[in-house]
């Protein structure tokens, strides 16, 4: 059966085996059994159905049996491991709804994917993961890089058994914890020079090192090396060439690349706040054959204003039809904003560092529950919350042990986790029933009350079509 | 923290942690030991010196049972003095003696509540290391005619066989239709060896806080996942086990966790160490229905002296 070739059908038979050893041993040798059976068959579409009839009459029970053409299936894995479709487009504002389809998961865009930096969400089983309703997390190269290292991952069957994370995983390119973590990081054009912290010795992150690692790691989506510099820079000579750089750094990584079947290399637009900057560096980056684009160099210390026409002025330009991600976003208003600028997916610890300090996130901001206020709130965090900790906890109780229970931490992650899930839902909803810009409206009076909205976010959104109520 | 009071208004311990099963609740003698350089003694009870804020505060007998009823627990102690081994004779005398005395005074204290009847109060036998005031501790308590006896001042410092001397000795003393709960107690091999003696409860902070140190409790005796020799190994702590920490995660990525910190690794190493206790637990149970405890002892030791290196390595 030669099930490679493209146009072959195939026949797929469900077998259900009770999960445990007796049973998956037992499975295991009726399957044997079942397959010798079929390939004895002569002609096997003719003769399958009796010959799984007779089988049945056996203890295992056979549940679906189909028959459907790989053809497009292959194709599509051969070239691109992502497929995108913009399924909703708001009539007013750049936001749309989108679905994203990985080798490992099926995901709803817009997006927001928690940070899981060390192979591990802190505090969360891979189930609460999944029950917060992400499908997609990351993962920091620099750290795995690391500890425990790529080849120990990769000899362990990749990030997504090491960590049983059944669902999509993001890496990111390691340059950009490289340049805020360690002390001396020099950037050349061979890659980012560093001395290690650890015995002193003098390394290099090139390019090809990093598309190495994270082809190691094995995540869905993969992250360019880029030149990242701050946004802040006053250098514009430097932002030129850090922009002409991680366009030659985007070829070196995508000529290494050895997983192109199965892993997306996204490049990231650079440029700082220079808009003519941000347009050459698109125009370079569509050239390259991609399945997506990730809007970096943002989200540092420039200021609010500043931010906001970067990534209006990035998505004008990137293709409608592929996923637009921006680093390192964010907190629920910039969210809904970028959201409205037509920005696909983010990433971002705030939710899970809060969490740390004590703090719940709510439409209206942050409840900071160490707070002596919420001493005799019996009221959950947020009783529109489906997530574990509101339908179990009060706030009074969280208040007696938030910042001195490791278990207050977990508890505020998997609420301030699914708040950011539940934002992102509503959201496409929104999107869908034509209601996004009432949305932003309502959203915006919640976060501020008074009306007192900061100047940015009047002209972001007055940018896309969308009056703030007055 | 946060005091018995506010607990109460919040509706007892139960409503408060959302945790609907029985709860038992020490009585703050424990503490007489553990923190006797922030508290003085006197017949009445103890004045404690917070740990936290410095601030005052009594507790007598009657305070204490006071604060179990208003946390609503399903089984309180009372008040005794728990002291260190090892000790002279005068003073495990003295206190065992002013337990007895606090035992009574819990005994009363604990009949004023209204509806004592929904719940038990348990007497701790004292006596430390000496047999002789163990047996005085038991009889007398005996005679108060509780729901329930604990075994206390043990495995405070002792060596296994002295406690074990005392359990021997303590046991046949005490009502053989009413539980005997040995507090504090303790290794997975503490516990066979003292259910084997007719202890029927125990209490242990072991395998929470060896969770978090690293350290799972299995059948192949305790690991240390801290240590190198787990980075690399794809198999998981058991693979017999129905725990999901224990059969569905690696041991490298076990190790992983735990060297970087992360608290997932104390999670799921606690998570494990529970249900290993529950385990043997359920295991003993089993065999003495069997007739055949003696054999479990012996075959659960086996394989925690064997250990889970690969026959190779041995």
């Amino acid at each position: 059966m030669a099930a490679d070739e493209p146009g072959h059908q195939v026949h797929v038979i469900n077998i259900d085996i009770q999960d445990n050893h007796e049973e998956a041993t037992l499975g295991g040798f009726l399957i044997c059994e079942l397959a010798t059976i079929l390939t004895s068959c002569e002609d096997l579409d003719n003769d399958i159905d009796e010959a799984l009839q007779e089988f049945e009459i056996k203890r295992v029970i056979i549940c679906a049996v189909c028959v459907f053409d790989m053809s497009v299936s292959v194709a599509n894995k051969v070239k691109h491991p992502l497929q995108f479709t913009v399924l909703a487009q708001c009539p007013t504002t750049k936001a749309r709804v989108g679905k994203m389809v990985l080798p490992h998961s099926e995901v709803d865009t817009p997006v927001f994917m928690p940070v899981g930096t060390q192979g591990t969400m802190k505090g969360l089983l891979p189930q609460e993961i999944e029950a917060t309703g992400s499908k997609l997390i990351l993962g920091n190269t620099y750290h795995l890089g690391h500890r425990p290292g790529s080849s120990l991952i990769a000899a362990q069957g990749g990030l997504h058994r090491f960590m049983k994370w059944d669902h999509g995983l993001l890496t990111d390119s390691g340059g950009f914890q490289m340049v805020s973590l360690l002390k001396l990081a020099e950037i050349t054009e061979e890659g980012v020079r560093f001395q290690s912290p650890y015995d002193g010795s003098a390394s290099v992150l090139t390019p090809e090192r990093s598309i190495e690692i994270q082809n190691e790691i094995g995540a869905d989506i993969i992250m360019q090396l880029d030149d990242v510099v701050s946004s802040t820079c006053p250098d514009r000579d430097r932002v030129e060439e850090a922009m002409h750089r991680t366009v030659r750094w985007l070829d070196r990584c995508l000529e290494a690349h050895q997983r192109k079947a199965d892993q997306s290399l996204f490049p990231i637009v650079q440029g700082g706040l220079h808009e003519g900057l941000r347009k050459q560096c698109v125009e370079e980056l569509l050239k390259r054959d991609v399945s997506g684009y990730a809007i970096g160099g943002l989200s540092g210390g420039e200021s609010k204003d500043q931010f906001w026409r970067m990534v209006q002025v990035s998505t004008d330009l990137l293709p409608k039809d592929k996923p637009r991600y921006l680093m390192g976003v964010g907190v629920a208003v910039d969210l809904v904003v970028c959201v409205a600028l037509g920005c696909d997916m983010f990433d971002c610890v705030f939710p899970t560092r809060t969490a740390r300090f004590g703090c719940a996130l709510v439409d209206e901001g942050q409840l900071n529950l160490s707070k002596s206020k919420f001493q005799k709130d019996f009221r959950p965090i947020d009783d529109s919350c489906p997530c574990s900790t509101c339908s179990r906890h009060s706030r009074a109780f969280l208040h007696q042990i938030a910042t001195h229970e490791t278990s207050a931490c977990h508890l505020l992650s998997v609420h301030n986790i699914t708040f950011q899930m539940r934002l992102m839902r509503r959201m496409a909803e929104a999107i869908r029933t034509r209601s996004f810009p009432e949305f932003i409206q309502q959203f915006m009076l919640k976060v501020f009350p008074e009306k007192d909205y900061p100047t940015w976010i009047s002209d972001s959104l007055r940018a896309v079509g969308v009056t703030l109520v007055n | 923290r946060p005091g018995p009071e506010r607990v109460s208004k919040l509706g007892g311990l139960h409503e408060f942690a959302r945790w609907p099963y029985p709860i038992l609740t020490d009585s703050g003698g424990f503490q007489v030991m553990s923190l006797s350089a922030l508290r003085k003694m006197s017949e009445q009870g103890v004045t404690f010196k917070s740990h936290i804020d410095g601030a005052k505060f009594e507790m007598s007998p009657e305070r204490s049972i006071e604060i179990q009823a208003l946390l609503d627990s399903d089984i309180q102690m009372q008040l005794d003095e728990c002291i260190a081994l090892p000790a002279d004779a005068t003073e495990i005398e003295r206190a065992m003696e002013l337990s007895l005395r606090w035992a009574d005074r819990s005994l009363t204290a604990f009949h004023t509540q209204s509806d004592h009847n929904a719940r038990a109060m348990f007497g701790i036998v004292q006596g430390g290391d000496n047999e002789a005031l163990r047996v005085k501790s038991a009889q007398a308590l005996g005679a108060m005619n509780m729901k329930g006896y604990s075994i206390g001042g043990l495995a405070v410092g002792e060596p296994q066989d002295v406690m074990m001397r005392m359990l021997d000795v303590t046991c046949p003393e005490l009502p053989h239709e009413k539980p005997r709960y040995l507090m504090g107690v303790g290794t997975p091999d503490d516990m066979l060896k003292a259910i084997a003696r007719g202890v029927d409860m125990f209490d242990c902070v072991m395998p929470t806080r060896a969770g978090r140190h690293g350290q799972a409790f299995t059948r192949y005796g305790k690991i240390n996942l801290r240590n190198a020799r787990h980075a690399d190994d794809p198999r998981p702590l058991d693979e017999n086990s129905t725990c999901p920490a224990a059969r569905d995660y690696s041991r490298a990525y076990l190790h992983h966790l735990v060297r970087a910190n992360e608290s997932l690794g104390g999670m799921l190493l606690t998570w494990n160490n529970l249900s290993y206790y529950q385990d043997i637990m359920q295991g003993a149970r089993d065999a003495i229905e069997a007739g055949t405890y003696a054999d479990y002892m012996a075959a659960t030791s086996e394989g925690w002296e064997r250990g889970d290196l690969p026959v190779y390595a041995a």
